[in-house]
């Protein structure tokens, strides 16, 4: 792997097991220089994602300053979906207690630092919320340059999931996934039409469970607990919609995108957090976003499958 | 043959004119009266064309007047694909024996279920406005109607915004009224509708018969198609046939019951039917059957027949 070079970047999520299956592949897959991690509101509140970060990244290794992210959407009130990630947001397999401590800035402030003091633009990795990244590009329009993109997690042109319209991540901070879109900065977007096709079935948890070192184990307990919910609303294996973003990045022939403008409802009575995706041309604007549309879902597998081989290669 | 009793509510249109002439030829169906609205162009134009299409089938079904507007949002037309007059710039002559109906749409409509009741097929192929006009008017009009089949919306996607397609975004306030009727619907959308394409070849085909009405279909759909081809599409959709298709050959078509709603408040999303086939989460009541998929060449098929009759 070490004949690339590594891509700077910062993981913002909200863990969740499909947040840190996503960090598992982007730590495993050796190819990213991890700055900075910072949590946000989403899965769960603010205080379990901030303590489920600094668990699953003591669980993989992760050795980057941690923050805190907002504790609330921009304007909105506060949506969490417990029945998906059970009580702790990351329900499942006994994970081990911090290693570490948040940082002491805040999300954004850390975001900013990173940003600044990185000599090359750096990639950021938003799987929940954009809470944070908006309240970042509003406090610090000036480091815009620095952001090189942004690969997310959210959306969906096609359909939604929390709505029929929209998609959890956006509903959440429609405000804030707007502020992102409207940026300027290329964006990747990972929404419904890729990450539902993107699923784990139930023997690759048994591929990855019989990896056999600490981490696949849990990650292999996550994707059973993750996949109980799934399984009750008739899906035929864990949904994958934040490794996604990572796996974007570093695997992006497995994928099937295409360049559209995108734009945020952020009102509406059914609509409020869709994603827009002028298909074709109609509005006249060019396109703000590579979306993913289509993956190879066998191919994807495999990657993620064998990212988790790194953690049974010992000192590391 | 028992056939199904149809009120056809449009506003022709290049397409609605070629939906009128597979509702009067196909004989499945049994179409008892026409009545138009503004959508494609003015309502004027749109009454006058119903009679001109009396004319050219050499037909005498009544014809009413419908509403000049949306209920509430501004009219707006599309003289792109349906040329100035809504026939292609086709110029067809206005019947003589014309008769100018001064009933309201609405009125003549309800007045129609009554003496159909439960059996009455509405086919809307233009904007909501006069069924949801009739529909407030007359509540007891829903439990009157057996179905109502619309050509309008999308499942995925939009024409005339990224969201929206033209007859729901042209009054969406009126759809949500259909969509929340309580009366079943089959929405023909965008999903299908823009498989039903129909190709030079066949219109050629159906000019080189000879008739006035395969003349005329080739000659009213050459401005739609100069703008289809504009965009790269290999010929005309035949979005207002497919409802009408639906009814009397449904063994055409894949359809899947959905919950489905209209945006009417959006910022972006105005107009658009939002339905909830592909989402986690459900609406509470299937209201529609969304139709999605069509064996393209035998529609085309039966839609040449149709046309060859008359």
């Amino acid at each position: 792997m070490s004949e690339f070079k590594k891509i700077p970047v910062i993981l913002d999520g909200d863990p969740g097991h499909d947040d840190a299956i996503g960090w598992t592949l982007a730590q495993g897959s050796g190819r990213f220089d991890i700055l900075a991690v910072t949590s946000c509101s989403g899965n769960v509140g603010i205080e379990k994602t901030t303590y489920n970060t600094l668990r699953v990244c003591t669980l993989l290794g992760i050795d980057a300053p941690i923050a805190e992210g907002c504790p609330h959407p921009l304007t909105a009130d506060v949506m969490n979906a417990p029945s998906v990630h059970g009580e702790s947001g990351l329900d499942g397999p006994a994970l081990p207690e911090p290693a570490m401590e948040v940082c002491g800035l805040t999300a954004v402030e850390l975001m900013a630092k990173v940003l600044r003091e990185s000599p090359e633009p750096v990639t950021i990795i938003p799987t929940g919320p954009e809470t944070n990244v908006a309240a970042l590009l509003l406090a610090h329009p000036e480091l815009k340059p620095k952001i090189k993109q942004i690969s997310l997690m959210g959306g969906g042109i096609a359909y939604g999931n929390w709505t029929p319209a929209a998609e959890f991540n956006i509903l959440v901070d429609p405000e804030a996934a707007k502020i992102v879109f409207e940026s300027g900065i290329p964006i990747i977007m990972a929404g419904l039409d890729v990450t539902e096709k993107a699923l784990i079935m139930p023997e690759d948890f048994e591929r990855i469970r019989a990896l056999g070192n600490p981490v696949s184990d849990i990650v292999a307990k996550w994707l059973e607990f993750f996949y109980i919910f799934h399984k009750s609303i008739g899906y035929e294996g864990a949904p994958m919609h934040d490794p996604c973003a990572v796996m974007a990045l570093i695997h992006p022939e497995v994928f099937t995108m295409k360049p559209m403008h995108v734009e945020i409802e952020t009102q509406g009575e059914y609509c409020r957090g869709c994603t827009v995706g002028d298909q074709l041309g109609l509005s006249g604007k060019a396109p703000n976003a590579q979306v993913i549309l289509d993956v190879d879902r066998k191919a994807f597998a495999d990657r993620l499958v064998e990212s988790m081989k790194f953690y049974g290669e010992g000192a590391k | 043959m028992n056939k199904y009793p149809v009120w056809l509510d449009c506003d022709v249109g290049v397409d609605d004119a070629i939906a009128i002439m597979a509702l009067h030829a196909l004989e499945e169906t049994d179409l008892l009266a026409i009545s138009t609205v503004s959508g494609n162009v003015p309502l004027s134009s749109t009454f006058s064309n119903a009679h001109r299409m009396n004319g050219l089938m050499k037909t005498n079904y009544p014809v009413y007047k419908g509403a000049d507007r949306p209920l509430i949002v501004q009219p707006q037309y599309a003289y792109t694909f349906h040329g100035k007059n809504g026939l292609g710039d086709v110029e067809l002559p206005l019947p003589e024996d014309a008769k100018m109906l001064d009933t309201p749409a609405w009125d003549a409509l309800y007045d129609c279920a009554k003496q159909h009741p439960g059996e009455l097929r509405l086919i809307a192929i233009g904007p909501l406005t006069n069924v949801a006009i009739a529909l407030t008017k007359y509540p007891e009009l829903k439990t009157l109607l057996h179905t109502i089949l619309i050509m309008g919306g999308a499942a995925v996607g939009g024409n005339v915004t990224p969201a929206a397609e033209f007859n729901i975004y042209a009054d969406p306030d009126a759809a949500q009224i259909v969509f929340k009727s309580g009366v079943p619907i089959v929405m023909c959308g965008l999903d299908v509708t823009m498989q039903a394409m129909f190709r030079p070849e066949d219109w050629d085909e159906l000019a080189q018969t000879g008739t006035e009405a395969g003349k005329f279909t080739k000659a009213c759909v050459q401005k739609a198609w100069a703008f289809c081809k504009s965009i790269g599409l290999p010929g005309v959709a035949m979005h207002d046939a497919c409802p009408v298709m639906y009814l009397a050959h449904p063994e055409l078509f894949r359809a899947e019951e959905a919950g489905v709603y209209v945006e009417t408040r959006g910022s972006i999303t105005r107009g658009k039917t939002v339905t909830d086939l592909y989402s986690d989460k459900q609406f509470e009541t299937k209201n529609a059957m969304v139709v999605l998929g069509v064996d393209r060449d035998k529609f085309i098929g039966v839609l040449k027949d149709c046309i060859r009759k008359i």
